[in-house]
C-alpha cells in the first residue's frame, strides 16, 4: 500500500499549482526566457547607438547562446512586434526601443542607487545591476529617479534615458582618439568587456580624473594625472572615453585635497568631487562642509587617519578616504 | 479679468521642464545659501566668547589622542569601569539576594502553612518562576546600575567619541566602522542595549557587522562566570588582598580576547558576506562639558538598566519554570536534568567541556545570568537553583575533585562564556533591528560555530600535548 501513497506524494509535490515543482519550473522558465529577451533588446540598442545593426551572429556572441536558440528567441521577439528582420540585419522597432530603454534605465538607476546609497564598490555594481534590471516596473524606476535626485549619468559615466524613453547625447571621444595636450575629463569608462574594465580600475584610473596624453604609440599609451603615470595597451585605453574640461574644473586646477592639508594650515573649501554622490554628500554638506567655508586640521591620530578638522567651531574627524574627496586652497 | 487656477499637473509638469535647466551643483548651493543664512541670522542673535575657548580641549585631546598615552588611557578607564562593577556588584547583589530570597522562603512557607495546595505548585511557583526572577534580579542589576552609569558618565563628558577616532584604523582594517568601538563599550553593559546603539553606524553595512559581532563582548550577564572562574583557578593561587584584582585582571585578559575576535569576525564578514569597502565615515568630536548628573542617572537607570532588565525578566520568568520542572521530574533514581546532562557528555568532552555546562548554556538562552547556579543545581543534586558552597575551596571541590573539572575545563568554559550564542533578549532584540529572521540566524550561527570551534581545538591541542 505505501508505494500508492508515495506516489500520491510525488504527484501532489510534482503537479500542485503554484507551489508545485512543475509550476516553479515554469515560472523559472519562463523569467529566464524574459530575461534573455531583454538582454537580446538592450544588445539591439547598444549596436544602434554606435550607428550599427545587430546580427544574428552578434547577438549569439553577446548572449553567449547556440545559433540555434539565438534564431528561436528571434523569432520570437519579431512576433511580439519588438524588431524587424531586414537581410541579415536586426532593427528594434518603436516598441522594441521602447522596452530597451526601460532596461537600460533600470540598470543604470540602480548603479546609480547601489553606489550613491548602499555605497557598494564600483568593481560590484554592474553584475549587481545585471539580475536586477529585469525586475523593475515603470512606476518603480520613477520612483527611484525621484527619490536619487533625477540623475543623468550612471557611475561609469553613462547617460540615464529619460523617463520619455530618450538617451541623451553625450559628448565625448575614447581618450585614443583626443587630440593635442590639453587636459581631458575621464566621462566613461566602458565596463565590457570586463578584462579591460578590470584593468582600468586597477591602473588606478577612475572617473571625473583629469589626465593628459603624455606618450601615444601603437604599443602604449601614457596618461598623467600630474603626479601619477598610467600606461595602458591602446585597446584597453579606447574603452576609456573622455570630454573637455567644464569650467568648474579651472577652479580644481588650483586647490589642493584636503587630505594633503598640512597640520594647521588654514584653508577655504573649493569644492566636493563630482565622485562623491547621494548619502556621503548630503551628509558633507549636512556637516557644514559647504564651499567656501573655512577648515584645517587640528588633530591626528597614530596614523594621521582618520584626521580630525575644525570648521565652523566643531571638530569633525574624517578617513583619509573622505578627505581626498574635498578640494580646498590653502589661505 | 480672468482668474487663472492653478492645476497641480500644470504645476509638475512645469517643474519637470524646469528641472532640465538646473546646473548639476544646485543642491551643493542650496546647502550652501542655507548656511550662510543661518550664520548671519547666529551673528546678529549670539555673542561668542573668545576664541580662546578650545585651548583647555585642544590639551586634552592631544592628551587621549597621543600615540603614547592614549591607548594605555584608553584600557586603565576601561580597567577601572570593569573593576568597579565587579567589586561593586558582589556587596549589593548579596544584599539583593539576601531580601529577595527572604521573600522567597516566606512565600514558600506561606503556601506551606495553607495546607491545600500541592507541594508541586509551591515548588513551581517559588522554586522555579519565583527563584529564576530572584536570580536575575540580584545578579544582573547591581552591576547594571554601576557600569551603565559609569559608562554613560565618559559618554556625557565627550570622551567616548575620541576612543572611536583612536581606534578607527584598526577598524578600517577590519573593513568596519570606528564608531563600533562605542557599541562593544556599551556591549560590556549588555549585549542587547550595544545592538541597539549601533544605530550611531548610519551606513547599513558596517552597522550590520556591529550588530553580528557585538556578542562577542561579555556583558555583566556572562561576568559572574568569568569571575567565578577567575577566583576559583586563578586567582587562587595568590595571596587573599590581591584576589579581586586578579580576578579583574583576568576578567580584562578575556575581555581582549573577545576583542581580538571581535576584529577577526568583522574582517571575515566584510570579505565574505558582508562584502564591501569601508565606506563614508564622519565623526564629530564635541567639546568636552561638565557631566550632568540628573541625566546621566535619568538615561543609565531608567533608559538603560530598567529597559534591559525587564526584557531579562520576561525571558528569565520561563526559563526558573523549565529549571525546576527538568530538576523535578525524575527517571528512576535520576532527575530529567541529570539524565539529559549524561546524555549531551560525550559532545560536552569533546569540547573540553561536560554534559552538565552544556545543559545549563540550553536553559540560560534566556538569560546568561543563571548558567551557574543552575550548574551548582545539577552537580549538587538540588532540586532548584542554588549557590554552591559558599567559599571558593568549597567551589574548587566541588568542581575538581567531584566532578572531574581540570584547568581545561575552566579555560574552555570561559572561551565558551565569552564566544557563545547570543542570549534570548539579545536576538530579539537583533531580529527587532534588522527585520530579519536571516540575520538574527546567522549571529547565533557564527558565535556558537566560533564557540565550538574554538574550545573544540583548544581542547583537542591540550590533549595532544598531555595538558589535560
Amino acid at each position: 500500500m505505501s508505494w500508492i501513497w508515495s506516489i500520491v506524494l510525488l504527484l501532489v509535490v510534482t503537479l500542485l499549482p503554484r507551489v508545485g515543482l512543475l509550476s516553479l519550473y515554469r515560472d523559472w522558465r519562463s523569467a529566464k526566457d524574459r530575461e534573455q529577451l531583454e538582454d537580446a533588446l538592450k544588445h539591439l540598442l547598444d549596436r544602434e547607438g554606435q550607428g550599427r545593426h545587430a546580427s544574428p551572429e552578434s547577438l549569439a556572441g553577446t548572449l553567449n547562446l547556440p545559433r540555434v536558440k539565438v534564431t528561436r528567441i528571434i523569432a520570437d521577439m519579431e512576433s511580439q512586434g519588438l524588431l524587424e528582420t531586414r537581410g541579415a540585419q536586426l532593427h528594434l522597432t518603436t516598441e522594441g526601443t521602447r522596452w530597451a530603454m526601460h532596461i537600460v534605465r533600470a540598470h543604470r538607476l540602480w548603479e546609480r542607487y547601489l553606489v550613491d546609497e548602499a555605497r557598494m564598490p564600483l568593481s560590484r555594481i554592474h553584475e549587481e545591476a545585471q539580475k536586477r534590471e529585469h525586475s523593475f516596473t515603470e512606476a518603480q524606476l520613477n520612483e527611484l529617479d525621484a527619490a536619487l535626485g533625477h540623475p543623468t549619468r550612471d557611475p561609469h559615466g553613462d547617460p540615464i534615458p529619460t523617463r520619455e524613453g530618450v538617451m541623451p547625447s553625450l559628448e565625448s571621444m575614447p581618450i585614443t582618439a583626443w587630440q593635442g595636450e590639453s587636459p581631458a575629463r575621464i566621462v566613461h569608462i566602458e565596463d565590457e568587456p570586463a578584462i579591460a574594465y578590470e584593468q582600468i580600475l586597477a591602473a588606478g584610473l577612475r572617473l571625473g580624473q583629469v589626465i593628459r596624453i603624455i606618450e601615444r604609440t601603437p604599443q602604449r599609451v601614457v596618461l598623467s594625472d600630474g603626479e601619477t603615470e598610467y600606461r595602458l595597451a591602446p585597446t584597453v585605453a579606447a574603452n576609456v572615453s573622455v570630454a573637455p574640461l567644464p569650467e568648474s574644473e579651472t577652479a580644481k586646477a588650483s586647490a589642493i585635497s584636503l587630505a594633503d592639508l598640512t597640520h594647521d594650515q588654514q584653508a577655504e573649501i573649493v569644492m566636493l568631487d563630482d565622485a562623491v554622490q547621494g548619502f556621503t554628500r548630503r551628509r558633507f554638506l549636512d556637516l557644514g562642509l559647504t564651499p567656501g567655508t573655512l577648515i584645517y586640521p587640528e588633530l591626528g591620530n597614530f596614523f594621521n587617519d582618520p584626521r580630525a578638522y575644525r570648521v565652523r567651531g566643531t571638530l569633525i574627524a574624517l578617513r583619509k578616504d573622505q578627505a581626498a574627496q574635498i578640494w580646498v586652497r590653502p589661505v | 479679468m480672468t482668474e487663472q487656477t492653478l492645476n497641480p499637473n500644470d504645476v509638475l509638469a512645469k517643474a519637470e521642464a524646469l528641472r532640465n535647466n538646473l546646473s548639476s551643483g544646485f543642491r551643493d548651493e542650496i546647502v550652501k545659501s542655507l548656511y550662510s543664512e543661518a550664520e548671519t541670522i547666529a551673528k546678529r542673535a549670539v555673542k561668542a566668547a573668545k576664541e580662546k575657548k578650545y585651548d583647555l580641549d585642544q590639551k586634552i585631546d592631544r592628551l587621549v589622542t597621543s600615540p603614547i598615552v592614549g591607548l594605555p588611557i584608553m584600557l586603565v578607564l576601561l580597567g577601572i569601569i570593569i573593576w568597579l562593577t565587579v567589586s561593586g556588584a558582589n556587596v549589593f547583589s548579596s544584599a539583593i539576594a539576601n531580601v529577595l530570597f527572604g521573600i522567597g522562603d516566606w512565600g514558600r512557607a506561606l503556601f506551606e502553612s495553607a495546607g491545600f495546595i500541592p507541594w508541586w505548585i509551591t515548588g513551581f511557583i517559588w522554586d522555579g518562576v519565583y527563584l529564576g526572577l530572584a536570580w536575575v534580579i540580584s545578579v544582573m542589576l547591581p552591576p547594571m546600575a554601576i557600569f551603565f552609569p559609569a559608562f554613560t558618565f565618559l559618554e556625557d563628558l565627550g570622551y567616548l567619541p575620541r576612543v572611536a577616532f583612536n581606534l578607527d584604523w584598526l577598524f578600517k582594517k577590519a573593513g568596519a566602522h570606528g564608531k563600533q568601538s562605542l557599541t562593544m563599550a556599551m556591549g560590556f553593559g549588555c549585549n542587547a542595549a550595544g545592538v541597539v546603539a549601533t544605530r550611531v553606524i548610519d551606513s547599513p553595512r558596517e552597522r550590520l557587522i556591529a550588530i553580528l559581532t557585538n556578542n562577542f563582548v561579555p556583558c555583566n550577564g556572562r561576568f559572574p562566570t568569568l569571575i567565578m572562574l577567575a577566583t576559583v583557578f586563578v586567582a587562587a593561587t595568590f595571596p587573599p588582598a590581591l584576589t579581586s584584582f586578579i580576578a579583574a585582571g583576568t576578567v580584562v585578559g578575556v575581555v581582549l580576547i573577545g576583542v581580538a575576535f571581535t576584529f577577526l569576525m568583522s574582517w571575515i564578514l566584510s570579505r565574505t558576506v558582508l562584502k564591501g569597502e569601508a565606506s563614508a565615515f564622519t565623526l564629530e568630536l564635541p567639546p568636552y562639558r561638565r557631566p550632568n548628573v540628573t541625566r546621566i542617572l535619568y538615561t543609565s537607570i531608567i533608559d538603560r538598566t530598567i529597559f534591559v532588565l525587564w526584557r531579562a525578566m520576561q525571558t528569565a520568568a520561563p526559563a526558573g519554570a523549565v529549571i525546576w520542572i527538568l530538576a523535578n521530574i525524575h527517571m528512576g533514581d535520576t532527575n530529567l536534568a541529570r539524565a539529559i546532562a549524561d546524555w549531551l557528555n560525550p559532545f560536552g568532552l569533546l569540547l573540553g567541556l561536560d554534559g552538565v555546562i552544556l545543559l545549563a548554556y540550553i536553559i540560560a538562552i534566556p538569560a546568561n545570568e543563571i548558567v551557574v547556579p543552575t550548574m551548582m543545581m545539577v552537580y549538587m543534586g538540588a532540586g532548584m537553583m542554588i549557590d554552591g558552597p559558599g567559599t571558593s575551596t568549597g567551589i574548587y571541590n566541588l568542581l575538581v575533585n567531584g566532578n572531574g573539572w581540570t584547568m581545561l575545563t575552566a579555560v574552555n568554559l570561559m572561551l565558551f562564556a565569552l564566544l557563545h550564542n547570543p542570549c534570548a533578549t539579545t536576538i530579539i532584540t537583533i531580529y527587532k533591528e534588522t527585520k530579519s529572521y536571516k540575520w538574527a540566524a546567522v549571529s547565533v550561527l557564527i558565535t556558537l560555530g566560533t564557540a565550538f570551534l574554538v574550545t573544540f581545538l583548544t581542547a583537542s591541542f591540550a590533549r595532544l600535548m598531555g595538558w589535560a
